[in-house]
Parts: structure tokens; sequence; C-alpha cells
């Protein structure tokens, strides 16, 4: 096998998400390619957990449709996840002897193991789940000594006799493999390579706010966000930087707006309800032409939602979601190391154009672990232009400028003082109110965004050069149809447009490419079909040769949707052709 | 101070106030020119935040840095300012609605994170920019727009809640008296943590002409053996019936955020150089 996907499934306590670490670590450290997302009961702690690790040989976008390899230590809490964890056909299963699978799992290869008691024999009750990294380790082909090695680490940090024991039960699982039957999955053949890193979406996110000079950063908490704050954190007052837990977010997005009108680039995170309260403050950007970067981790929605579920439904509310005429730049994150670029590419944008920029991303990118290289992990960084001495001569903030960018002071220069408002102004930052002013202010204001599509053209674009069908997709979506199209032996008969920014769009790209398709599939994760809609407005969609597939969040998008929609229109297209 | 480089017209821009004849925020917007010349303030190095109201617009009549932000809001884009560049001087201000009601939760956390800003709300008991509706200082019973038949809340003291919430420097002020108000002011810009100045600054379009008058002959002088280190002291002198007490009523010393988060930067790294990205990037390297 060249890939496999290992699900390690328990109550609080029985460490599965630990042995799903500890597996991601050695594949990692192997070379291989690696996803890793968790799930948790509703419990705050305690509760059923679970761990997936997908391993692969090539590169991979997406998590697995279906577990290859499944480790179940407590039926019960298994099923609270059976719903959204589909088993291949032909998957392995090891569970806990003293616990019977269910009725539905008769005809499936189930081994029981036992887990508790081996623990028990070995001197390390706590250490079920690392008996089962021994037992998958041998079975499929992981390296011994690697994970052995990864395992003392691990408990490093602990007492000598708590890293004995768990190297006794990793011993006494990797024995424990040879006395169950054979049969059913292959092991994983590969050569190994360099190590690579592994990281979540909002590391990556994080990172490259440190990356792009951000030193300010101002956030309440949410899920599925927060582990932006917390690895910010840590990371800012060890660069000269602060980050700051603020009341709300009105708070967070008012000091971030603040320190950036200071002259420091800032950021602040959040997820939809979080946004809801931000689009206060975001037209106060806008309007003050003051650069901030907003990242958006987007959840189940509306109102409180699905916390720690994906959708793609705060589109809407990220394009359009404020009162006025409010300029912005949308960018979107397909997978871990996009979150890196769209981050650094939000802070490029913010800082040379004055404007608010926010990065869509959401629950399935932030918060799975992929590998990724260090190399990978580069992307130039541009400085706010500060006005020059020229144009300090007789200072005018908001001056006409062709691209409607007028040169920025910061405080501190002394012929460069302002005073901002949220009013409408003219070119001194005077209110303003009226119709000439409103009108040329607001013509400035929108002409940075045309300057900025003509500069960013921003969109993935891969597959057929011309379409039979022509898929139409953003975000995480976009690495779920690149498995379904690598997967269909006709799927050179697809091409995929993706847009990376999302407002404004590259429209001229995008109508090029829908012009270039014989038939459209747009795919999104949002029950109301917002990305659809929104395309609406700016292109060409054709109805007629136009199908849409769009379902609620909640569940994770699986390449096997997109291939069965595609296998539709594909039998719909030769029908038409008979006729 | 003759020896001040600046004198209070420096600081004002060519902008005329849009406040009605009579306005006490005209005596607020003299004292603001008056102590920033006093202490010398660099002109580029200070930075003004309101929020919305009609006092809100006061930046703009400051030669200053200045911010004329949301309703509500001065108080996080001046911490926001004052974290990203701490040696700047910031001046929040505002009215007692856009204070206590839409921004009531940011006056908490500012003054319980003890920023380093002088945050002076200019109170008329009332809102004056929408036209006269009732405010949280507004008297109970009092009848406007809003309250055609009686206020129906009681009204808050804002130096209560100000001591309450933790700041470390609270005073009270009126607009009449612009040199008692220029006073106070220095004081609460050179006090080191959150410095609240609550100055009574009659409207006297939806208070009435005689809200001057009644003001002026509810103030009277901080009593000499006010201990202003005493917090029950300090709060004794909030609610007052008859009387208002002008001058500080409450001043400690704890650190402010900016202290805090040079030490945190401290014990974060302590002597050691900052990390680079590769150490950033090893914290991601699978444990092997």
């Amino acid at each position: 096998m060249h890939e496999l996907t290992f699900a390690f499934v328990g109550a609080g306590g029985d460490g599965a998400v630990t042995a799903g670490d500890i597996l991601a670590g050695v594949c990692a450290s192997q070379g291989l390619h690696v996803i890793k997302t968790e799930a948790y009961g509703p419990q705050i702690r305690g509760g059923e957990s679970s761990s997936t690790v997908r391993v692969s040989m090539t590169p991979i976008y997406a998590q697995a449709d279906a577990v290859d390899v499944l480790v179940v230590f407590s039926w019960a809490d298994f099923a609270r996840f059976k719903d959204e964890m589909l088993l291949a056909a032909d998957a392995v299963i090891f569970h806990e002897s003293g616990d019977a699978p269910p009725e539905e799992m008769s005809t499936r290869t189930c081994h029981p193991v036992a887990f508790a008691k081996l623990a028990k024999e070995v001197g390390a009750p706590k250490s079920k789940n690392v008996i089962a990294v021994g037992l998958v380790t041998a079975r499929f082909g992981l390296p011994l000594d690697v994970t052995r090695h990864a395992i003392s680490r691990r408990f490093a940090r602990k007492a000598e006799a708590v890293i004995d024991a768990n190297l006794r039960a990793f011993d006494c699982g990797v024995t424990e493999e040879q006395t169950l039957p054979r049969g059913g999955k292959e092991p994983l053949t590969y050569a190994s390579s360099e190590p690579r890193l592994l990281m979540s979406g909002n590391e990556a996110s994080a990172f490259a706010a440190i990356h792009a000079g951000c030193r300010f950063f101002a956030g309440y908490p949410i899920t599925p966000s927060s582990e932006i704050l917390h690895f910010l954190s840590e990371w800012l007052p060890k660069i000269g930087g602060s980050s700051l837990q603020t009341e709300d977010e009105l708070s967070a997005i008012g000091a971030v707006i603040g320190a950036s009108f200071a002259g420091t680039k800032a950021m602040t995170a959040t997820s939809g309800p979080g946004l809801s309260l931000m689009s206060e403050l975001l037209g106060l950007s806008s309007m003050a032409e003051v650069p901030v970067v907003i990242v958006n981790v987007q959840r189940g929605g509306p109102s409180t939602g699905l916390p720690t579920a994906s959708e793609q439904s705060d589109l809407f509310h990220a394009v359009y979601g404020s009162h006025g005429d409010t300029p912005r730049v949308v960018i979107a994150c397909s997978d871990v190391e996009s979150s890196f670029h769209a981050t650094v590419d939000a802070f490029n944008i913010a800082e040379e154009y004055q404007v608010p920029v926010i990065v869509m991303s959401d629950q399935s990118i932030a918060q799975r672990r992929e590998t990724i290289t260090a190399g990978v992990l580069e992307h130039e960084v541009y400085e706010r232009r500060v006005a020059t001495p020229d144009e300090l001569h007789e200072y005018r903030r908001y001056r006409e400028t062709a691209d409607g960018v007028s040169p920025m002071s910061v405080p501190g220069i002394s012929g460069g003082m302002y005073q901002t408002n949220g009013l409408e102004h003219d070119e001194q930052g005077r209110p303003n109110s009226s119709f000439a002013v409103h009108e040329a202010m607001n013509a400035k204001r929108f002409r940075k965004l045309a300057a900025i599509a003509d500069r960013y053209r921003m969109f993935d674009r891969f597959g057929a050069t011309r379409p039979d069908v022509g898929i139409l997709c953003w975000g995480s979506t976009t690495g779920v149809v690149r498995e379904a199209l690598a997967r269909m032996s006709d799927g050179d008969r697809v091409g995929v447009f993706a847009p990376r920014m999302l407002a404004p769009l590259p429209t001229r790209d995008l109508q090029a490419f829908i012009d270039s398709c014989a038939s459209l599939l747009v795919v999104e994760v949002s029950y109301s079909a917002q990305f659809t809609q929104h395309l609406r407005t700016q292109v060409d969609l054709p109805r007629a040769t136009t199908t849409v597939y769009s379902r609620s969040g909640g569940k994770t998008l699986a390449a096997s949707e997109v291939e069965a929609e595609l296998r539709r229109i594909f039998v719909n297209r030769s029908q038409e052709v008979l006729v | 101070m003759s020896c001040s480089p600046y004198s209070p017209n420096d600081y004002k821009t060519d902008l005329k106030p849009v406040w009605c004849p009579g306005c006490g925020d005209f005596g607020v917007l003299n004292s603001v020119y008056r102590a920033l010349a006093d202490l010398h303030c660099e002109p580029q190095e200070t930075v003004v935040v309101s929020g919305i109201g009609c006092s809100s617009r006061l930046p703009g009549y400051v030669e200053t840095y200045g911010v004329n932000s949301l309703h509500g809001r001065a108080l996080p884009i001046a911490t926001g300012v004052k974290l990203a560049r701490p040696n700047l001087t910031v001046l929040a201000l505002g009215g007692d609605g856009d204070g206590i009601a839409i921004g009531g939760n940011h006056f908490m956390h500012a003054a319980r994170r003890n920023v380093d800003i002088a945050y002076f709300m200019m109170d008329n008991e009332i809102y004056g920019l929408t036209k006269g509706q009732a405010a949280p200082t507004t008297p109970a019973g009092d009848k406007t727009k809003s309250t055609i038949y009686g206020n129906p809340e009681v009204s808050v003291d804002p130096c209560a809640l100000a001591i309450s919430f933790g700041a470390t420097w609270v005073g009270r002020a009126f607009s009449g008296d612009v040199k008692g108000t220029t006073e106070l002011m220095k004081q609460a810009i050179s006090h080191h943590g959150f410095a609240f100045l609550n100055i009574l600054s009659p409207c006297v379009t939806w208070r009435g002409d005689d809200q001057f008058k009644e003001l002026r002959a509810k103030f009277r002088a901080m009593p000499a053996d006010h201990d202003r280190a005493d917090r029950n002291a300090a709060l004794g002198l909030t609610n007052e019936n008859e009387n208002l007490t002008a001058g500080i009523l409450y001043e400690i010393q704890r650190p402010t955020l900016v202290d805090e988060m040079m030490e945190i930067r401290d014990r974060a790294i302590g002597q050691a150089p900052p990390p680079g990205r590769d150490d950033i990037l090893r914290t991601f390297a699978p444990a092997m």
C-alpha cells in the first residue's frame, strides 16, 4: 500500500489523540505526507475523542473518505463518530476484547485485543494507546526503532518509570501483533526521505503573521481559531511584540486598528460570531484606511451553530458584511501551506493598500495537522508606504491618487499629523458630508480594489485546459476536488478554477475559465450556496449548464461526493449527445 | 509654565468646533490646549482618540495625531496605540453615553488593565448629538426626548465605576472652571497608569440654560483631609446627593499594562537572543 488511514477512538483518558500524534510524528519524520485530524464529543474534558491519521507516499490534499485501520477502545464512544467515520470495505479493526462489536460490524475484519488487561500486565495501565501504537506500527510496516524512540521522547518530561512503562507497552503491542491472524490491509511500502514538519492551519497563519512582521495581536478566544491567539501569545513577546486578550471582538479589532494607526503591523483572528461583532470596526478600518488583517476561521452557523465543525458559510459576511459601501479584501486558504501564504499576502495587501483584509480559513484546515517543509514557508514581504518628505509638504492624508492609495503618516512624524475619522472626510481628513466629497472618496477607496485585482490575480487552476466539466470551488473544498479528480480514470475531462481572492474576484480569469467549459459544477459547503450566489453577482454563470453541489457543514466533504456529482453530469452529458 | 516651547494656540487646528454656542465642551477643549502646552507634549508624539458624540469631535480640533473613531470604541483603539508605541502620550475622550452605555465594557477593562492613558469623559448627562435622549448619567425622573414620562432608570456616577473597575487615578472636574480642569488634566496625563477624569460639561441645548448655574452651585472643593489613596474614602465622594466634589478622588500606583507586557517579554526570553525563524519552525518538527 502507498497510503493508509489510521483512526483511534476512545473515551477521555484512553489516549486516542496521543496515539494519533505519535503515529503522525513518526510518519512525518520518515518524510511521508500526513494529514491528522481530531474530533471530540461535546464534553470539555473526558468524553469520547478520536484521532485520524492519513499517511501517504505521494502528496495528499484532504482527509481520506474512509478509514483503513481502526483502533476502538470502546464501541460506545465509536458510536458518536460512526456517521462521520466511514470504514473502507477491507478495513482492519482492532478493538478492546472485553467490548463486543455491534451487529453492523459482524461482516468486518475485527481483531479483539485485550488492551486493558495487557496494559495492566506490563505495569502500564494508562498506556492502552501505546500498545495500540506498537501493534499497528508492527503490522503496517512502520519503523519500530523510530517509533520506540518517538515514544521515549513523547514522555521525556515524565519520570523515568513512566517512559519505561510506555516502552514496555509499545513492545507488548509489537509482540501481540504476531499472535493476531494475518489478512486485510497490506503494510505500507515507502522509501523514507527528509523529515517533514507537522503544522496546523492556525499555526501556519500565526507563523505567517510573524514572518510578515506582525508585532501586535489582539483577540478574543473562540473555537476554532484560538490556537492563533495561543501561538502568538507565546511567540510575540519573544520577538519584541505584544499579544492582548481583549474583552470581546469589538475591542480586539479596535486595538488592532489602534496599533496599526500607530505604525505597527497588527492582526486579529476569530470565527463567525466574532466576525459579526468586528463588522462595525471593519467599516472604520475601510473608511479611515487603516491596514488590518483578520483571520476568520469558519465554523457551522448561524448563531453559535456548530462550533467545532467546518462550513463555508461566512462568505457573504466576509465579502459584504458592513453598513455602507465598504471596500475590503477577502482571501481564501485551501490547506495548511496556503494558510501561510494567504496570511502573508493579507499583510502585504493591507499594508500597501491601507485596507482591511480578511483571511478565510475553516475548521477543517485550521485544526488539522499537515506535513509541510520549511522551504515552502517563504513569501516576500512588503512594507507600508509611509509618506515621504515631499508628500509631507502640505500633507494631505487622504490625497487623491491614481490607485487610491494616499501617503500614510504615523505618529512620531512631525509634519504628518492628521486627525482621522469614521465620518466621511476630505483629503485632509476633516469631516465633510457633501455629496461631492462622499462620491469622490468612495471612488478613491474603491480604486484601491481595482488596483489590487489588477496586481494580484489570485486563483488555483488545474486539470483539463478545455474542460468538459469545469469545477468552481474555493477554500478547503479545493483539496477535496483535487483528490476526487486524482482517483477518477476520466478525471482529465475536468478542469478546476478556485479563486484564492474572493473580493475582489479575479473576474476576467474567472469568466475566461467559465467560457472555456462545456458545463460547470460549483462545489461548496454552504446550504444556501453563498459562493454560487457571489459568483453570479460578478460573472456570467450560464444557468442551463451549471450544476450546484452545495450542502451544510457538520460533516467533512468527501471526494466521493464530488466524484458522484461528476458521474451524474457525465451521464447526463452523454445522454444529451445521444439525443 | 512660561518656559514651554508651545503655547495653547499651537495645538489648534483650523477646524471650527461644531458645538452649540455656550456648550461646556469649549471649556474642555481650552483645558486640553493648555494642559498639552503646559506639559510640553510634542504634538507629533501625542495621539488623541475619541468615540462618537458631540464631545468626540474634539480630536479634530487638536493639532496632534487623532482618531475620531466609532461610538464607544475610543478605549480599545487607544489601548492598541499605547501598546504598539508605549512612548506616545495617549488621550482618550468622549461623552458619558459613549463611555458608559455603548462603551461600558471597554471602560471596565481599560481601567482594570491599567492602560497608561488619560481618559476624559465629557459628561453632560444627556445624548446631545442624537438630540436629547436619556443617558446612563441622566438623573432618575428627568424628562427627556426618550423618557417623556420621566426617566425610569437610576443614574450612575462615572467616578464610582472607574474606582470599582480598577482605575489608578480618578478625578472630577467642572468644564466651567477651565483653570481647575486644566490642572486636573495635567495630573491625569502625568499619572503612570489609567487616569479617569469625569468632566461635568453642560449641554445648554438639551439640559437647559440653567445646567451651568446648577452645576457650579453643586461643585465644592476637595476636603483638605481627603486621603486619595483610600479607596473607601474615594468612593465616599461618589454618588453625592447635594454636592459634586472637584479634584483627585483616588490615586494609587501599580504596574501598567505596558509595564506588564515588558515584564512578560522578560519572562518569555530573559537575556537570550530573540528566536529566529528556524527556532520557531523547529518546534514543529516531530520529536524524534
